[in-house]
């Protein structure tokens, strides 16, 4: 396992000590800045496990985000479950819907372009599902009561929805850390790097990104849930338009995809580029948008690795190398 | 400022404490200057929350643009008398027309120490940011928002001035049934046009229900979702199931493309009648497609053109070269109403703000409303009016109050 460069440390230091700041310094607009950026780094987790990890571009989180959000809304609100059981039905839910799209993905042999066009198309048929059918509001979407309190998983104060969303992330971050040891991980990033030699090393590619499909599923789905419970509405676009699928992978492609660290830094820089654009040309709304576009297009221009990368090549400089110049000479 | 300045400078100590020196200074600026002249003017904060990028931004610079010709014409008569005249003091945030946005722009209206805002022309947008307001007992004056929903939470901040979709459908319904009795029940069929969110599918819903019992079958519904750009597939469709009446339902950009479409199809129909349509009631639309504009009507938010007030806004945005829309005529209103609250209340404390707009009875607003009176959020003296487009113009046609011309229907064969 290679050791942390000392960039690495500055970097991760610093967001995490923004992280833990927010405690010392609760200011509401900076915690409500901040819990959105965590359940989008929630969602980008998941994106980052099948596109980061295992080379599955997905262009369609979203129908993960959203399956989560609806049926925890739709157990809550038509069924009357509470969502301490409604959220882990929710997560499966979501988990068996990434199965599903896997396995009918990958049985076809479907990859690159293909593979995020179709995830694209799931997303967007779900979408059309949702405005259609009066079980998920019929497009007026679903609005869960406010009722504060541990028991339905609402809370009153900014700091403890907070502390729940940093939980989750930390949550994500652990299981990415499990997969990057396993055997799986070590398979789905063999498939990245050449499904063809994976397969002839005898990995069972199709069950390895099924799996990892379901696994991301469970993981996108816990963001749905997770945005359910703080903005307390959600209807078709919200849960299954392009924008949140968009959001899922700018995350681990601005921070560094196929990186623990990747998707929580990607997507903290871009909602504070956005933020700090916004602040800049204030009287000019829309400006910040070109900006933030701006900005994102050098950042993948001159990062391909992302911030992570960046970070990686930041160390401290050695002595040793002048010596042993000379004896190689 | 300061704390994200750190994050951004981390690695470069330097220039953190050059960074800091600057932030500094401008916290002087702008933190101290402000002190010193609160003290000679007092000011109240209005928060003004509308989706200003995005896909809803017309309306919500429209909207902000009504709210600023109000603040201003408050300001000029005088302020608040009831404090010192003093004087409002905009704060505008941008809600992207995305809802979790709107909720994090409530946190920055609530730190920046607005007393009440105004928002958000729709209602996902709405629901969201009231419900984020709710935690710091903040009011929110609805321009736009007219799902049911908005006003079935029980939230004590929630202050929908302008009429709901169940208001605005049963007023247009209303309506409708006297024309079409007056002009010998032309139309018997219907199909429906929405857009698919909470809006337009609520609509849909209550429409779905309510016209076979005024004799008027169904053919039809199609929704669609914001933004959608081709109307072509949709307008043959309506075309093939030939009904009477095309009730379409939609955002201005939406409309626009949908009435376009449906002349390049050549869909004959009796009536385009619309239920809060948003372009049916837009002077962009009737400029810019002129021809596929003719006899639409609209039940919709409107203001009483006949008020010195409604004229002096006319003339306001006519100069500011901004199209008379009801975003700005909704929000324009609705500042008036907070203004009112403020003089009652004396205060801008969020509380006491809460507690006047509850009781409110203001009836002098440019809107045709009667005395205003708030029953769980919901302004029970608001109504729709009826617009149709003739010539040019848009003129009001119901109530006969109101009405600036006669209305014509069925709609004479367009060719």
């Amino acid at each position: 396992m290679k050791h942390a460069t000392l960039g690495e440390w500055v970097l991760y230091g610093a967001v995490c000590a923004y992280l833990l700041a927010l405690y010392a310094l609760p200011s509401d607009v900076w915690l409500g800045f901040t819990i959105n950026a965590l359940i989008v780094t929630v969602l980008s987790i998941a994106w980052n496990i099948t596109g980061g990890y295992g080379g599955q571009m997905s262009f369609g989180h979203a129908a993960l985000f959203g399956t989560g959000a609806f049926v925890t809304a739709i157990l809550q609100v038509r069924l009357g479950v509470n969502p301490w059981l409604a959220a882990p039905l929710a997560i499966a839910a979501a988990a068996l819907v990434a199965g599903v799209i896997g396995a009918l993905s990958f049985r076809y042999g479907l990859k690159g372009s293909y593979f995020a066009l179709v995830t694209l198309a799931f997303a967007e048929v779900l979408r059309i599902l949702a405005s259609s059918f009066s079980i998920t509001g019929g497009g007026q979407g679903i609005l869960v009561p406010y009722k504060a309190g541990v028991e339905n998983l609402q809370f009153a104060s900014r700091v403890s929805t907070y502390t729940l969303a940093l939980a989750l992330v930390a949550l994500g971050m652990l299981v990415t850390a499990w997969m990057q040891r396993s055997r799986f991980g070590a398979y789905l990033i063999a498939i990245r790097e050449n499904e063809e030699a994976a397969k002839a090393l005898g990995i069972d590619t199709f069950r390895t990104k099924v799996l990892a499909m379901v696994l991301s599923g469970a993981i996108a789905g816990t963001a749905g849930v997770a945005y359910l419970q703080t903005f307390l509405f959600v209807d078709s676009q919200i849960a299954y338009g392009a924008s949140m699928s968009v959001e899922a992978l700018l995350g681990p492609m601005i921070g560094g995809s196929g990186t623990l660290w990747g998707p929580l830094v990607g997507t903290l820089a871009l909602h504070l580029l956005g933020e700090s654009a916004k602040e800049l040309v204030s009287g000019a709304p829309g400006l910040n948008l070109v900006l933030y576009g701006v900005v994102l297009l050098v950042i993948l221009r001159y990062l391909p690795d992302g911030l992570v990368g960046l970070a990686r090549r930041v160390r401290l400089p050695r002595r040793a190398p002048a010596a042993s110049m000379k004896e190689a000479r | 400022m300061t704390s994200r300045d750190e994050n951004w400078t981390t690695s470069a100590i330097s220039r953190r404490n050059l960074l800091k020196a600057g932030a500094a200074s401008t916290a002087v600026g702008l933190i101290g200057a402000p002190t010193v002249l609160r003290a000679q003017t007092p000011t109240v904060k209005i928060g003004i929350l509308e989706p200003l990028t995005g896909a809803l931004s017309y309306n919500g610079t429209q909207a902000r643009a009504g709210a600023q010709f109000a603040i201003d014409a408050i300001n000029a008569a005088g302020g608040i008398k009831s404090m010192g005249g003093a004087k409002l003091e905009p704060v505008v945030a941008d809600a992207q027309s995305r809802p979790e946005v709107a909720a994090a722009e409530v946190d920055k209206l609530a730190q920046a120490g607005v007393s009440v805002f105004i928002g958000c022309q729709a209602s996902a947008l709405g629901l969201a940011s009231s419900q984020a307001a709710a935690r710091y007992n903040l009011a929110q004056v609805f321009d736009v928002g007219t799902a049911e929903q908005v006003v079935e939470r029980g939230l004590k901040n929630v202050f929908r001035f302008t009429p709901g979709v169940n208001k605005c459908t049963s007023t247009a319904l209303e309506n409708l049934k006297t024309l079409n009795a007056n002009a010998g029940n032309p139309v018997k069929t219907a199909a429906i046009v929405h857009e698919d969110g909470p809006f337009g599918s609520g609509l849909a819903k209550l429409l779905n229900e309510r016209l076979p019992g005024m004799g008027i079958q169904v053919v039809e519904t199609i929704s669609h979702p914001t933004p959608q750009r081709d109307f072509t597939n949709i307008a043959l469709r309506v075309k093939a199931a030939k009904p009477d009446m095309i009730i379409p339902s939609n955002y201005i950009n939406e409309y626009t493309l949908f009435a376009m479409a449906l002349r390049q199809q050549r869909v004959e129909t009796k009536a385009i009648y619309s239920i809060l349509g948003g372009g049916a009631s837009n002077i962009k639309f009737v400029r810019e497609q002129n021809d596929a504009a003719q006899y639409v009507m609209d039940c919709n938010h409107w203001y009483d053109p006949r008020k010195p007030e409604s004229q002096a806004l006319a003339k306001k945005a006519a100069e500011a070269k901004l199209d008379m829309t009801y975003d700005i005529m909704v929000a324009y209103a609705c500042i008036q109403l907070i203004a009112d609250s403020l003089e009652r209340a004396k205060s801008g404390d969020r509380e006491k703000m809460i507690e006047a707009l509850a009781s409110s009875t203001y009836s002098g607003s440019i809107m045709p409303y009667g005395p205003t009176k708030f029953v769980n959020g919901n302004n029970e003296g608001a109504q729709p009016v009826n617009t149709q487009i003739r010539g040019d113009k848009i003129e009001l046609v119901f109530p006969k109050e109101y009405a600036t011309a006669e209305a014509v229907f069925p709609m004479p064969p367009r060719g």
